[in-house]
């Protein structure tokens, strides 16, 4: 009896998948598709939620797809593919403004604050939906060498609570704590070592000092003993090690006012993080 | 043919035998050709949707989960090839001073690139003078013994100090957080 129940089980297991992977397993309608996107999009994988997408698009036209394909592509870095996407959607789908707010998002981080500037010039249009964008277009100063605009217009956009905020990033940008090379060049020009300590090089400013008044006392020490030679060698190196500080002066200043240069923007930078570059969050994972 | 004849009615009545007379046997035939069926289908099936899944698109990460020692510090290139004149006297020092000395005292210089390898590509990318000029700072700086929080480091823990940061270029010192790590490959 139970070899004949065992042959039956088998017979049924071998017919029942056959049936399931006709009606249920078509991974590749277009529903299935987009549930799929949908849930790698909601996972957080945006890559193949993005591949996903397009397939889906391929089939079906979707303003909403081609929307979540922009921000798949913008939270992945790759802003070139986002700014694509979202300058696709026409101006009569529901997403326009939105669209726009991210296509200027993306433009933004991408680092191109020139094209941002001139796009974001030629396109104004008063619409209080996209007007955030006008605190973008302001922000994209602190990242580039140009003048800054005059304060209040550069505050006007900024609610109360956000002033104080730009008000302080707007001071250190007219006002970078900067460390002069020509200062830096002088001060060890006169004592070694004293240039790097101004630009907060402690231990090697120390050390150039030391190194240039060592080699000193022994040029000194062996001209006077009539070693001539040996004097010679160590005036040599006195030469070497002040001349190499005096440079290195100018460097590190250089270093010392990217560093402030990065330390800055990159306080921005989280500061936009942390505001969403003024666009809204959109929840389409409910 | 008389034998193969007789190969044949031998066969058959073993299979005749084992389909009518022997049970067990016949359930283990039945058995095995159920079996195959099921697990056959599966097969297809996944070369079907194999196209369309991310089976085919992503593939296998070819990830070796060996122990591997780090990467060494820097590479030697003793080649001399694309030197000028200069660059291959100079060059030809820091071989043999690579040769002679460094590769036969060992890893000493805690910077990467090392003091010589920084001499060679601060006059490559500069000129004699300002390159020296580099590396009279940078072997002033090697003698810093407290430099442990002012520079990023590499993979194999030496300190990155690369030569773009030294040129008085402004427009191409990179900047890289002291505490982060640097990919040199």
């Amino acid at each position: 009896m139970i070899p004949t129940i065992c042959l039956v089980f088998l017979f049924f297991s071998q017919a029942f998948p056959q049936k399931d992977s006709s009606d249920y397993f078509d991974i590749n309608s277009t529903s299935n598709i987009k549930k799929f996107a949908d849930y790698l999009f909601c996972a957080d994988d945006y890559l193949r939620a993005a591949l996903e997408y397009e397939k889906y698009l391929s089939s079906y036209y979707n303003d909403t797809v081609e929307f979540k394909i922009g921000l798949s592509y913008s939270r992945i870095g790759n802003y070139s593919k986002a700014i694509e996407w979202f300058n696709k959607i026409k101006n009569n789908s529901g997403f326009s403004n939105d669209a726009r707010n991210e296509y200027f998002k993306s433009l933004f981080q991408s680092g191109d604050y020139y094209n941002f500037r001139k796009y974001y010039s030629e396109n104004i249009v008063n619409n209080d939906k996209i007007r955030n964008l006008d605190k973008l277009f302001y922000f994209s100063y602190f990242f580039t060498d140009d003048e800054l605009p005059p304060r209040n217009d550069f505050l006007n956009p900024f609610n109360l609570k956000e002033e104080n905020k730009i008000n302080e990033f707007y001071q250190r940008k007219t006002n970078p704590p900067y460390k002069s090379v020509a200062a830096a060049v002088i001060m060890s020009s006169l004592i070694p070592g004293s240039g790097k300590i101004y630009t907060g090089q402690i231990g090697d400013g120390i050390i150039a000092a030391i190194a240039t008044g060592l080699c000193g006392y022994l040029a000194y020490d062996n001209f006077k003993a009539k070693h001539n030679f040996r004097g010679w060698v160590f005036s040599g190196l006195i030469a070497f090690f002040y001349a190499g500080n005096i440079y290195g002066s100018a460097a590190s200043a250089q270093i010392y006012n990217a560093g402030i240069q990065f330390n800055f923007q990159n306080d921005v930078k989280l500061y936009l993080n942390q505001q969403n570059y003024f666009t809204p969050e959109y929840d389409f994972c409910k | 043919m008389k034998a193969l004849l007789k190969f044949k009615k031998w066969l058959l009545q073993d299979l005749y035998w084992i389909l009518n007379e022997n049970f067990v046997m016949k359930f283990i035939l039945i058995f095995i050709l159920l079996f195959s069926i099921n697990i056959f289908p599966q097969v297809d099936k996944f070369r079907q949707y194999q196209d369309t899944t991310d089976w085919q698109k992503w593939g296998k990460a070819n990830y070796s989960y060996q122990h591997q020692e780090p990467a060494t510090s820097e590479q030697r290139y003793y080649s001399l090839k694309g030197e000028n004149f200069g660059g291959t006297i100079l060059k030809s020092f820091a071989d043999a001073y690579w040769f002679f000395i460094s590769d036969v005292d060992g890893d000493n210089c805690s910077f990467n690139p090392t003091c010589s390898s920084f001499f060679i590509q601060a006059v490559q990318r500069t000129n004699i003078l300002q390159g020296t000029l580099m590396f009279a700072d940078r072997f002033t700086r090697d003698l810093n013994l407290f430099k442990l929080n002012h520079y990023p480091r590499v993979e194999d823990g030496h300190f990155y100090d690369p030569v773009s940061l030294y040129t008085l270029n402004r427009s191409v010192i990179k900047i890289t957080p002291p505490e982060s790590f640097v990919n040199t490959e």
